[in-house]
C-alpha cells in the first residue's frame, strides 16, 4: 500500500514544468484515505497552494492558491503521440461545499464543476469541457477512479502567478511568430544587422546564444562564452545569421559580435575600428588587433559597402551589476563610440544583462518591462551616461545558468529584440533619399 | 478566457532547472509557509541514511497545530514516516518503518543528527504522540512541546540523562523510494526516445556523414570509460572495447577513432568518438601542437603520440589536406568530478591555453564531468535529477570559475565501470551528454566557412 501518485512520471514532469518548476507533495489519496469530502477538504486547510487531480477516462485537475481564493487554474493532461499536452484555463470561481459535494460556481451561480467523492462522480459543464478540450464536447458526468491532492511548493509569491502560468507560453509564441514574420521597413534590406558592443564579460555572446536558443528550440553555444573577464573570448568580428528551427529559414536579422571593450587603452576593441564596422567595411571573421585598426588597404576590406552591409542598429551591452563600477576610461570610450554612432545615423539601444529577478521585472501582462524596481538606479545611470532615453534601455536575464527554456526569460529576450527592430525601422524610415536610391537590387544572401 | 495547449516534450529537456538560489543555505522560514526547516544537507543525510528515500512534508506543528489530532489527521495511513524534532541545538526524531496508523507502533528508530553524523537506537512505543506524560516509553508531547526519552535510550544516543526536553518545531514526512516502478517506466521511455533521436541524427546540412567528437582530459579522467559507456548504451550490454587501466601512465597512447554500430540495423552510427593520449603535467602527455593538428584533421586513426615530438607533415600518418570530414567537430574536456579542486596550477594553465587555441580555430567545446555517482551523498536516485543536486552545482560552478567554461556547457555523467547490466538512469545521462555534443557539432558545422 504505497502512497504514491497515479500520474506517470512524464505526466508529473509535464505538470511540474508547466507550473514553473515547482515541487509537489502528495497529501491525500482517496483510495487510501477514504472517499470522504471532509477528509479531502481538510487538505486544503493551512497548506497554501494545492492541486487536486481526478482520474477518470481523462485526467482533470485544478490549482488553488488558497482555499477561498476566487481564481483557479483548470487543466487536463493527455497524451498525444509521445508528448503530454496540458491545456489550461484560468477561471474566476466561487467554491461551495456541502457534506457530499464540492462545487465551483461562476459568479452568476452556474455550476462549472462539481465532485461527489462518495459516489465517485465528477461533473464538468459545457464551457469547461470545451475550454480544456476534453474528448466529449458537452456537459459531462464521469466516474472517477481516484482523487489526489498535492501541496505545491516553490511558487514565487508574486502577483499574477496564475495569469502567468496560463498565458506566458502563449505570449512567448506570439512574439516568436511576429519576429519570424518581421520585414524591414519598406524592404530596404533583407536582414537587419544588429551590432553588439560592450565591455568584456558583459554578456554579448550570451545574448546571441539566448536569441539563437529561443528560435531553435534548444540550447546553443555557437558564440563561445567564458568567464575569463581579463581577456575577451571573442577576438574576431562575427556576423551571425540565425536559422529558424521550425521553418528552417534564415531570420530577417543578423547579430554582429565583436571583441569586448577594455578599460585600458591598448586592450580590447580599438575605438578607431568602430567607424569601419558601422559603415559595413569590416568583413565577417576579421581578426581584430587592439593596437592596430583596420585600414582600407587590408585585403578583405569592403571598400564600397551598400546599405545591406551596414550596421543598422547598435546595442550597447552592459552587465547591470557593473554599471556603478564603470571606470572613467570605459565611460569615455562608450561616449566616443556613441558619438560615432549618432554621426553615422544608426539606431541604438542599451541592453542590460544578468538581471537576476527578471520575473519581477516583467509586468503581469507581459506587455511592458517594469524598470521601476531594483534596476531603476542602473537604468537612470545608463540613460544619463550615454544620453539614451529610458524606453530604449532593455533588460534581459542571466542566460548561462539555464538548461531548460524559461518562457519568461524568453519573453525578455524576444521583447528586447523586437524593440531593436522597431528602433531600426524608425531610423530606416528617416534615411535621406540618396542613401536608399543607391541600393543594389535586393537579393537574399542565403537563397 | 482562451484555452491553450502546451506541448511538453520530455526528450528535449531531461535536465532540471539549475537555479541560482543560495547554495547550502537553509530554506528561509516564513510564517504559515509549509516548508521544512531542514537544510539541504540535513535532509540529504537523513534521506540517504534511511534507505535512499524521498521525504514529503505532511505535517508542520507551527502551521497545522501542536496537537496529536492534527498530526494524526495528516499523517496516518501515509506509509512509512519520519518525525523530525527541532530543539535549541539538536535535531532528533523517530523513523517509523511500517505504515503509521496511530496508536501502537511495533518498531521505531530514534535518532539524533549532529552535524553530519546520525546516532540511532531501535525501540518500541505504545503511543508515539501523546498529550500526557508516560514514564516508560519514548513519546512526543505536542501540546506541551516536550520529548520524553527513557534513560537507556538517552544514554545510547549520548543525550544528557534528563527525562525530557523541550522542542520548538515538529515536522513529519512521508518516506518514499526515490526510484519506484512508475519512475522507472518513464525513464525507460525517455531512454528509448533519446536512443532513437541519436540513431536518426543527421549532421547539420548533411555536410559530413559522421560527426567527430574528440575527448581530451587528464589521465584517469574517464575518457575511455565514456567511450565504453556510449558503446554499451547502443549495444544493449556493457562493453569494454577501449582499454581502461588504473596505472598512472595512462593506457591510451594511440589516437583512436571509434565508430559504433547501431544494434538494430548494423549501420554505423552518425558520430565517432576520438580518444587520445591524456593531458599530463608540463611536458608529459599530449602536447598542445598535437591537439591543434588533431582538431584540424591532420592525424590518422591509430597514430602513436609522442609527448616530446608533435606530429609533422612528413609523418606517414599525417593528412596533408584534410577535408571537413577529417576535422574534429566537437571537443570535449573530460574531468573526474572529484578531481576538480585538485588540478595543479600547471594543468589549469595548460587547459586554458588549449581552450584559447580552440577558440581561435572556431572549435566549439563542452566539458564532461565523470564519476558523479562516486561523489559523497550522491545516490542512484539523484542521477535522475542530477543538475539539481547541491554538491553537483558546486562542482559545476567550480569548473566555471576556475577554468572559465560556461555553466551551460558543463555536462555530468556516470560511466559504466564495473557493472554487467545497463541502467536506464545512467543511460539517460550518457545519451543526454552525447546529444549536447551533437548539438554543439551542429553549431560548429553551421558556422564553418565553406571555401
Amino acid at each position: 500500500m504505497a502512497v504514491t501518485t497515479k500520474l506517470t512520471w512524464n505526466e508529473e514532469a509535464c505538470l511540474i514544468n508547466q507550473l514553473g518548476n515547482v515541487s509537489l507533495s502528495l497529501l491525500y489519496k482517496s483510495s487510501v484515505h477514504g472517499y470522504s469530502m471532509s477528509d479531502m477538504l481538510q487538505r486544503y486547510t493551512c497548506e497554501g497552494p494545492t492541486i487536486t487531480i481526478y482520474f477518470s477516462n481523462s485526467i482533470v485537475g485544478f490549482l488553488m492558491l488558497e482555499r477561498n481564493h476566487k481564481q483557479t487554474i483548470w487543466f487536463t493532461l493527455r497524451k498525444k503521440k509521445d508528448i503530454i499536452e496540458m491545456p489550461t484555463l484560468l477561471l474566476n470561481t466561487v467554491l461551495k461545499t456541502t457534506t457530499e459535494e464540492l462545487s465551483f460556481l461562476s459568479y452568476c451561480g452556474e455550476t462549472i464543476f462539481s465532485v461527489n467523492l462518495k459516489a465517485q462522480l465528477i461533473f464538468l459543464n459545457h464551457m469547461l469541457n470545451a475550454k480544456i478540450r476534453l474528448p466529449v464536447n458537452s456537459c459531462s458526468r464521469a466516474n472517477i477512479s481516484e482523487c489526489e491532492v498535492f501541496r505545491v511548493e516553490g511558487i514565487k509569491d508574486n502577483r499574477g502567478y496564475l495569469k502567468r502560468i496560463t498565458e506566458v507560453t502563449q505570449y512567448r509564441n506570439k512574439l516568436l511568430s511576429d519576429l519570424r514574420a518581421y520585414k524591414p521597413y519598406a524592404d530596404l534590406v533583407s536582414e537587419i544587422r544588429i551590432l553588439l558592443l560592450g565591455p568584456t564579460g558583459s554578456g554579448k555572446s550570451s545574448f546571441f546564444n539566448s536569441v539563437k536558443s529561443v528560435f531553435r528550440g534548444r540550447p546553443t553555444q555557437q558564440a563561445i562564452v567564458g568567464s575569463d573577464s581579463t581577456t575577451s573570448i571573442t577576438e574576431q568580428y562575427r556576423i551571425y545569421s540565425i536559422k529558424d528551427g521550425v521553418h528552417r529559414q534564415y531570420l530577417p536579422f543578423m547579430l554582429c559580435d565583436t571583441m569586448g571593450l577594455h578599460d585600458s587603452e591598448g586592450g580590447g576593441l580599438c575605438v578607431d575600428d568602430i567607424p569601419h564596422i558601422l559603415k559595413g567595411c569590416v568583413p565577417d571573421r576579421y581578426q581584430f588587433d587592439p593596437c592596430k585598426p583596420i585600414t582600407s588597404k587590408h585585403p578583405t576590406y569592403i571598400k564600397s559597402p551598400s546599405l545591406k552591409d551596414r550596421v543598422h542598429c547598435v546595442a550597447y551591452v552592459l552587465d547591470i551589476n557593473s554599471i556603478d563600477n564603470l571606470s572613467s576610461t570605459m565611460v569615455a570610450k562608450l561616449k566616443q563610440i556613441h558619438k560615432e554612432v549618432i554621426t553615422c545615423g544608426i539606431a541604438h539601444v542599451v541592453l542590460l544583462t544578468k538581471v537576476n529577478n527578471y520575473d519581477e521585472v516583467l509586468q503581469v501582462n507581459f506587455l511592458n518591462v517594469n524598470k521601476s524596481t531594483t534596476s531603476q538606479k542602473q537604468v537612470m545611470n545608463v540613460s544619463k551616461i550615454l544620453g539614451i532615453p529610458i524606453f530604449n534601455i532593455l533588460i534581459i536575464g542571466n542566460h548561462t545558468s539555464k538548461w531548460e527554456s524559461d518562457p519568461e526569460e524568453d519573453i525578455l529576450v524576444l521583447s528586447a529584440l523586437r524593440q531593436m527592430l522597431r528602433v531600426t525601422d524608425d531610423f530606416l524610415e528617416d534615411l535621406p533619399k540618396e542613401e536608399t536610391s543607391n541600393l543594389t537590387p535586393l537579393r537574399s544572401a542565403h537563397q | 478566457m482562451k484555452g491553450r495547449i502546451v506541448f511538453y516534450d520530455r526528450t528535449y529537456y531531461p535536465f532540471s532547472k539549475f537555479d541560482g538560489k543560495c547554495v547550502g543555505c537553509p530554506t528561509r522560514l516564513r510564517s504559515m509557509a509549509v516548508t521544512t526547516r531542514l537544510t539541504w544537507l540535513q535532509k540529504k543525510i537523513l534521506q540517504n541514511h534511511f534507505g535512499d528515500k524521498k521525504f514529503s512534508l505532511l505535517y508542520k506543528a507551527s502551521v497545522h497545530g501542536f496537537s496529536t489530532q492534527d498530526l494524526h489527521n495528516r499523517c496516518c495511513n501515509q506509509g512509512p514516516i519520519i518525525t523530525v524534532i527541532y530543539s535549541e541545538n539538536v535535531v532528533s526524531g523517530v523513523y517509523v518503518e511500517e505504515n503509521y496508523q496511530g496508536g501502537t507502533t511495533d518498531s521505531i528508530i530514534i535518532f539524533v543528527l549532529r552535524e553530519t553524523e546520525i546516532s540511532e537506537c531501535k525501540a518500541n512505543s505504545y503511543n508515539l504522540f501523546v498529550n500526557y506524560n508516560d514514564n516508560a516509553q519514548y513519546c512526543i508531547n505536542l501540546q506541551s512541546g516536550n520529548v520524553l526519552i527513557p534513560p537507556q535510550i538517552a544514554k545510547r544516543l549520548e543525550l544528557p540523562p534528563g527525562h525530557q526536553y523541550s522542542f520548538q518545531e515538529c515536522e513529519v514526512f512521508r518516506c518514499e523510494d526515490t526510484v519506484d516502478e512508475r519512475k522507472i517506466q518513464g525513464l525507460i521511455q525517455l531512454r528509448d526516445q533519446l536512443l532513437l533521436a541519436m540513431r536518426v541524427y543527421k549532421p547539420s546540412g548533411n555536410l559530413v556523414n559522421q560527426v567527430k567528437i574528440l575527448l581530451l582530459g587528464p589521465i584517469g579522467a574517464g575518457k575511455s570509460s565514456f567511450f565504453n559507456s556510449v558503446k554499451s548504451v547502443f549495444q544493449g550490454y556493457v562493453s569494454h572495447q577501449a582499454l581502461v587501466g588504473d596505472d598512472t601512465t595512462g593506457t591510451s597512447k594511440n589516437y583512436r577513432v571509434y565508430s559504433m554500430k547501431d544494434r538494430i540495423n548494423g549501420a554505423s552510427l552518425p558520430f565517432v568518438l576520438c580518444d587520445s593520449l591524456g593531458l599530463g603535467e608540463d611536458e608529459e602527455g599530449l602536447c598542445v601542437e598535437d591537439i591543434l593538428s588533431l582538431i584540424k584533421g591532420h592525424v590518422s586513426d591509430r597514430y602513436q603520440f609522442n609527448s616530446m615530438k608533435p606530429i609533422t607533415s612528413s609523418d606517414v600518418k599525417y593528412i596533408k589536406y584534410p577535408q571537413l570530414k577529417d576535422r574534429i567537430h566537437c571537443a570535449v574536456f573530460v574531468f573526474d568530478i572529484n578531481s576538480i579542486e585538485h588540478l595543479s596550477y600547471g594543468m589549469v594553465a595548460k587547459i586554458k591555453r588549449i581552450r584559447r587555441e580552440m577558440i581561435k580555430c572556431g572549435m566549439l567545446h563542452v566539458v564532461l564531468l565523470t564519476h558523479v555517482d562516486s561523489m559523497k551523498l550522491i545516490t542512484r536516485g539523484d542521477l535522475i535529477d542530477i543538475y539539481s543536486c547541491v554538491p553537483v552545482k558546486l562542482k559545476i560552478n567550480a569548473v566555471h570559475r576556475n577554468l572559465g567554461f560556461s555553466v551551460s556547457d558543463i555536462l555530468v555523467v556516470s560511466n559504466y565501470s564495473s557493472e554487467w547490466e545497463l541502467d536506464a538512469i545512467k543511460d539517460i545521462l550518457i545519451l543526454s551528454a552525447l546529444r549536447k555534443m551533437l548539438w554543439t557539432a551542429d553549431d560548429f558545422l553551421e558556422d564553418f566557412p565553406l571555401e
